[in-house]
């Protein structure tokens, strides 16, 4: 068992196997700081939990038309750990979302899109580009949480970095305001523009985290709702170009 | 017929969308018009496929026969991902 915190809030993991801690090394709580306050939430995985997240793997590859893949155990719990997480963070005000997550100059900013579309090669653009400036967030799996500006009837989005981050575990335990989310498609030639949120809504409901309970569900299609951020549709290849232009409009408006 | 709980319509400023939970059994969505929008209003009570139809050209002005013909494909489509309940 071990304790983390994760977009503000401390969590318990009662897990099976060691490589879930080792996993969430940057993320776990000292034990004196996790004796003193209670957690908001307590993660256990069973060997059910795993067995769920192996039928799941399998059934997406063949539903994606490749071999199937079989993973350890180990690396089963660790999705069962972060599914748990993220059945339960939208009674929090924040949802899990699939996108590649970069800090410039402090400001968030999320690329989504279908997978392989090449979300992580154009935020391996922006590094490219800005260098230093730029760090990684999270670049698969990050926590956004929207919290409401009393005064105005306005909501901010937080991006929080998590230890599920894809396959080169690209991330930091930070958290940086969100700016602007893009949707990226593949195109020979560059462009970029600015979106509606109607326009944007189909996507983003199939990037965001699902809960299978559908009153935490309804909450998350609320918090899409109030996720006040610039939207974007970028055009792109895979030349750095695209990040000069993407990056230029994003960070301007 | 009704809705099944799991799949929960969501209107987004020029149409409807009906999105399934985590354990739907169906990871797309289905997006769709306003006339899909007030289908679906329909579908979270219990009720039949006529009546559907009967409200629907009691709502709007389009042919009749246009009117059945668009509920009947909306539900079929419905069927077919198993959001349906009957």
């Amino acid at each position: 068992m071990f304790d983390i915190k994760l977009a503000d809030k401390r969590i318990s993991i009662i897990n099976l196997y060691s490589y879930s801690e080792e996993l969430c090394r940057n993320y776990i709580l000292g034990v004196n700081e996790s004796e003193l306050i209670p957690t908001d939430m307590t993660v256990k995985i069973s060997d059910y939990d795993i067995e769920y997240e192996r039928r799941k793997s399998e059934q997406e590859d063949l539903k994606e038309g490749i071999p199937v893949r079989h993973f350890d155990d180990d690396y089963l719990e660790s999705l069962a750990v972060y599914r748990k997480i993220a059945e339960k963070m939208p009674e929090y005000d924040t949802v899990l979302f699939h996108g590649s997550c970069i800090s410039v100059d402090g400001m968030g900013f999320l690329f989504t899109a279908k997978s392989g579309t090449g979300k992580s090669t154009h935020t391996r653009l922006w590094k490219e580009l800005l260098g230093d400036r730029a760090v990684m967030v999270n670049d698969d799996k990050p926590l956004i949480k929207i919290i409401r500006q009393d005064l105005e009837r306005k909501y901010d989005a937080i991006a929080y970095g998590t230890p599920w981050a894809g396959k080169h575990e690209l991330s930091y335990n930070i958290s940086v305001p969100l700016k602007a989310v893009c949707i990226l498609e593949r195109s020979r030639d560059n462009s970029i523009s600015r979106i509606s949120k109607v326009e944007a809504y189909p996507m983003l409901m199939q990037q965001v985290y699902r809960p299978s309970d559908t009153v935490t569900m309804k909450k998350t299609l609320d918090l899409i709702d109030m996720m006040d951020v610039k939207l974007y549709r970028l055009c792109c290849n895979m030349d750095i170009s695209a990040a000069e232009l993407s990056y230029r409009i994003m960070s301007m408006d | 017929m009704k809705l099944k709980k799991a799949f929960i319509p969501h209107e987004t400023g020029d149409g409807s969308l009906l999105i399934p939970a985590g354990g739907a059994g169906f990871s797309g969505l289905v997006k769709g018009n306003k006339t899909l929008g007030a289908i679906l209003e329909l579908l979270k009570e219990e009720t039949t496929e006529d009546a559907v139809i009967s409200a629907m050209k009691n709502r709007f002005d389009a042919p009749a026969d246009v009117i059945e013909r668009d509920v009947k494909k909306a539900l079929a489509e419905l069927r077919k991902i198993g959001a349906l309940d009957e």
